[in-house]
């Protein structure tokens, strides 16, 4: 039985690449997709080279600033780039259109600024193409031209009844054309993926650590089940169709509702309900709540005026100027703790609030393959949401570190009585830079990675089952003629 | 007796329910992305309001706390440019979700400000906007294919096409009154869906109104104009299905996605990063050095500022301070330049490319005319510097002899808005975009011609 299924796979995938236009269209995607994957990996390598280039600067830089004022050096601040991971030369993602560097200073939270997009003349909203575009987009689309007929036309041409006489049953048909379908993809598939594992090895000096190997292992996977979905699909599609021209029709108006209406509809609902703050209204927010809790730069400030006085009972003195410590440091030090935390709240709220606008794509899913293959790959590939949020996150930490290293350096080194107008400003010695090491982003573990996707990937799941329960159960409601 | 004709295939195309299903899903699309468009906007519009709205608190406040150091207050006081979207702009939104529309700045260095982004999600950014001009662009060709990929072979396949060609030697001629009157609907549904979007949108009808309805107008030509070639090749109905989808996949979506792959490569921005280290250090290495090597280039750029008095033996002066800031933007100017040049050659680029290709030339085109593509931004962009340099030029004075901050008119200081200077034109686009279409009819005029010889 199991015999017949191949024989027929087989004989699909003979016709298939026998006949020259579906050859030359195959050829020509292997192509594109070899192009694509050869520029893409050329792209990431100037781009992160470049990254890399201005990080060095930047820390060499902060090293041979000279002996300064400690609070001098939390405004002379520091640059963060977003590195890329090395995966991301096969999926780009959001990559484009998310930042790629931020200036981290004392008091002040700034944004990720240079996207890709930013420099875009409006050619980027056209899509980039990328390994990932390709397998997503594309290849759905040679399965539906290479199977939109894989039944009906033998229905068209009478060698159904014959092939069904001959103790061929529905099952065993509808399994060995998808599975033939599965091949002649497989074919571009599986030496586009040896060239990817290759040039992503180059990537990481031939250094494979076992997380990036788990990730391409999952990236496989899911692209091989959406090829069989897709495939599946495209087989049910055909064998349920009255024509071939009905079942080419149907699966061209799919590609192009799932493929190209349906993501911008699922995103700009979701931005509809889940209307997001624009930046002046979020600094508005967080003004207000800073004001609150207690505003250093109000002279009335009561937080700040309590902090005073119990200082100045703690260590019996009359004025801040006799503290054994340097008070402005103290209460710079204070401003800090009290303005990040609220500032990180409010980010919080505001990333749940973009988690929430995404929801509906993921939850679309469900609808959706590609909708669900695309989050899934994004995320293994690191070039998804919720790793640009992890980096801003990583950046506001090391922010906030090296405003309360520099407080740090004041409170103890600095002297509590300002020199004079005239004279020599304080400062202490260069050597304490060192001390603040550089910025270093760590990309997520991957099992945090699943499970930030656990939906994306049952919604995937869910589609592989139905497609292989359509092709076991379905067929008794199949017309043979 | 001609017109009775039309009748008919007009009877017989709307008895058709595909025919229904492609117009339903265009006026469906269409009135989704007037109404996600405008919303769009509608928010953009509210926020600037709100800008307004704080400018002033934030300056009222700014002065209660800051009020007594002149200097001080100006470190901390920002002021908005808005580039306040026109109507057209809800019709495409182009890159107004990218760029930033409110620009808020301090008298400190522009060049650490002006690039500051919006916060935005950046899944929305990838996936694109729902406007009017998307459904334009990328739905109706595919319409116009769904409506005539199988004028001829329907005929041929049914059988119809022998017995007509049996009775007239005219017989193309019924092809093209069908295909005339699929362009007569398509037409109607965008000038319908135009009307609409003029009074949904509240647009203008003026210039910008005729010039994008013709770019329209020609785009959509065009593409009927690929699908008549396609159709006289003669080919099977999936024959036809296939290659038109093709082609729209080719044009809408590989072509300009590998062109724009190709852009980056061969244009990347690296002067960007540059110029934020630029800035940073001429400003920041400046409180390591000698006054004199801060003063000197400053008197320099502003020679009328020397009458003011320098406090040389003080070690903090607000005076210096300003002018330190000013050497970061003064230090990153050669690279700020060369983002500009990039820029520029990367625009060139593109226009060069998208003569080529309709649906680039369109987007571009319209994007344009609509005040929502990068041009536009950096338009703007040199209004913030404009605008910063008369706000520096204004207060200066102020804070290098001290004065009290009541003596200034900081508080009459509202948010501006920025209104373009120049209309764009579309004579480009719609030359290109005529010149394919005509390339195009002639071909299938001459394939035609070949088989009616037959």
């Amino acid at each position: 039985m199991p015999n017949r299924v191949s024989t027929i796979a087989k004989q699909t995938f003979k016709t298939a690449l026998n006949n020259r236009a579906t050859l030359a269209l195959t050829l020509l995607l292997g192509l594109s997709l070899g192009l694509a994957t050869y520029v893409g990996w050329q792209n990431f390598k100037t781009q992160n080279n470049q990254r890399l280039h201005y990080k060095e600067l930047v820390r060499a830089q902060w090293l041979a600033k000279p002996d300064k004022h400690p609070h001098r050096m939390a405004h002379y601040g520091y640059l963060a780039f977003r590195e890329k991971h090395e995966l991301s030369f096969f999926d780009f993602g959001i990559e484009s259109f998310a930042g790629v560097s931020i200036f981290l200073e004392a008091h002040k939270q700034n944004t990720v600024n240079f996207s890709e997009a930013g420099f875009s003349n409006g050619m980027l909203r056209f899509g980039e193409i990328s390994v990932a575009m390709v397998l997503q987009l594309l290849v759905p689309l040679l399965i539906f031209f290479l199977g939109y007929n894989s039944i009906s036309a033998e229905r068209e041409s009478g060698t159904l009844k014959i092939l069904l006489c001959q103790n061929v049953s529905w099952k065993q048909l509808l399994w060995g054309k998808t599975l033939g379908i599965i091949g002649v993809c497989l074919s571009i598939f599986i030496p586009l993926m040896l060239l990817t594992i290759l040039l992503w090895a180059s990537l990481s000096h031939w250094q494979i650590s076992g997380d990036a190997s788990l990730r391409l292992m999952i990236l496989v996977f899911s692209y091989a089940i959406y090829f069989f979905i897709v495939s599946a699909v495209t087989v049910l599609v055909s064998a349920f169709a009255r024509s071939s021209k009905s079942a080419l029709t149907t699966l061209l108006a799919c590609w192009i509702f799932f493929m190209v209406i349906m993501p911008r509809i699922t995103q700009a609902v979701g931005v509809k309900i889940y209307p997001s703050p624009s930046k002046i209204a979020f600094a508005d927010a967080i003004a207000t709540d800073i004001h609150k809790q207690g505003d250093s730069h109000n002279p009335d400030d009561p937080h700040y005026a309590a902090i005073k006085d119990s200082l100045l009972k703690t260590y019996g003195v009359t004025d801040v100027k006799k503290l054994p410590f340097n008070y402005g440091g103290y209460i710079m030090a204070e401003g800090e703790k009290i303005t990040s935390k609220i500032y990180s709240n409010h980010q919080k709220e505001l990333n749940k609030i973009f988690e929430k606008q995404n929801s509906i794509t993921k939850v679309a899913g469900f609808i959706n393959p590609y909708l669900s293959l695309k989050h899934i790959s994004m995320a293994i590939t690191a070039s998804d949401f919720n790793t640009f949020v992890d980096f801003q996150n990583q950046t506001e930490v090391y922010r906030y570190q090296l405003a309360q290293k520099m407080n740090k350096l004041q409170i103890d080194k600095i002297s509590n009585i300002a020199p004079g107008e005239e004279e020599k400003p304080l400062a202490i010695s260069k050597a304490n830079w060192a001390e603040q090491p550089d910025f270093n982003y760590h990309f997520g573990k991957l099992s945090l990675v699943i499970t930030n996707e656990l939906l994306a990937l049952s919604a995937l799941a869910c589609w592989l089952l139905a497609t292989v329960m359509l092709l076991q159960y379905t067929t008794r409601w199949i017309k043979t003629i | 007796m001609k017109k009775s004709i039309y009748n008919l295939e007009f009877k017989l195309f709307f008895r058709n329910s595909s025919s229904w299903i492609g117009i339903i899903v265009l006026l469906i699309t269409g009135v989704a992305g007037l109404y996600f468009g405008k919303t769009f906007i509608a928010n953009q519009q509210a926020v600037i309001e709100k800008a307004a709205m704080l400018q002033k608190k934030n300056t009222l406040s700014n002065i209660d706390h800051f009020g007594k150091d002149i200097g001080l207050l100006f470190y901390h006081n920002k002021f908005s440019l808005a580039n306040a979207p026109n109507a057209w702009a809800a019709f495409a939104n182009g890159q107004r979700d990218i760029n930033p529309y409110l620009i808020s700045v301090t008298m400190l260095g522009l060049e650490g400000q002006i690039y500051d982004t919006d916060i935005n999600n950046p899944v929305s950014l990838l996936l694109g906007n729902m406007d009017l001009s998307f459904v334009f662009i990328f739905l109706f060709p595919l319409v116009i294919i769904a409506f005539s990929y199988n004028l001829l072979s329907e005929q041929k396949e049914s059988g119809v096409w022998s017995l007509l060609s049996a009775q007239t030697n005219r017989s193309f001629r019924v092809i093209w009154q069908k295909f005339l009157v699929r362009v007569a609907v398509i037409f109607s549904v965008a000038l319908l869906l135009l009307f609409v979007a003029i009074l949904y949108l509240h647009l203008p009808v003026d210039f910008i109104f005729f010039s994008i309805t013709t770019l329209i107008i020609f785009y959509l030509a065009f593409w009927f104009a690929v699908s008549f070639f396609i159709i006289s090749l003669a080919k099977s109905s999936n024959f036809n299905a296939s290659a038109l989808v093709a082609i729209w996949v080719l044009i809408c979506i590989v072509i300009p996605a590998s062109l724009n792959l190709f852009l980056t490569r061969k244009y990347p921005m690296p002067e960007a990063l540059q110029n934020v280290i630029n800035q940073r250090e001429g400003y920041h290495e400046k409180w390591d050095m000698a006054k004199e090597v801060t003063m000197k280039p400053f008197f320099e750029h502003y020679p009328e500022l020397k009458q003011y008095p320098f406090p040389q033996e003080k070690t903090f002066s607000w005076f210096w301070y300003y002018a330190m800031q000013q050497m970061g933007d003064d230090q990153a100017m050669p690279s700020r330049h060369a983002i500009e040049n990039k820029l520029a050659a990367r625009q060139r680029f593109t226009n060069t490319l998208a003569f080529f290709f309709p649906t680039i030339q369109t987007q571009l085109g319209i994007n344009n005319m609509a005040g929502s593509d990068l041009n536009t931004h950096l338009d703007f962009q040199q209004a913030v510097r404009k605008y910063h340099e008369q706000i520096r030029w204004h207060f200066y004075p102020g804070i290098f002899l001290n004065k009290a901050v009541d003596s200034t008119d900081v508080k009459d200081y509202k948010l501006e808005k920025y209104s373009p200077q120049q209309t764009p034109s579309v004579w480009v686009n719609l030359l290109s975009i005529s010149i394919l279409t005509v390339i195009l009819i002639g071909t299938t005029a001459f394939n035609f011609k070949r088989q009616e010889q037959f």
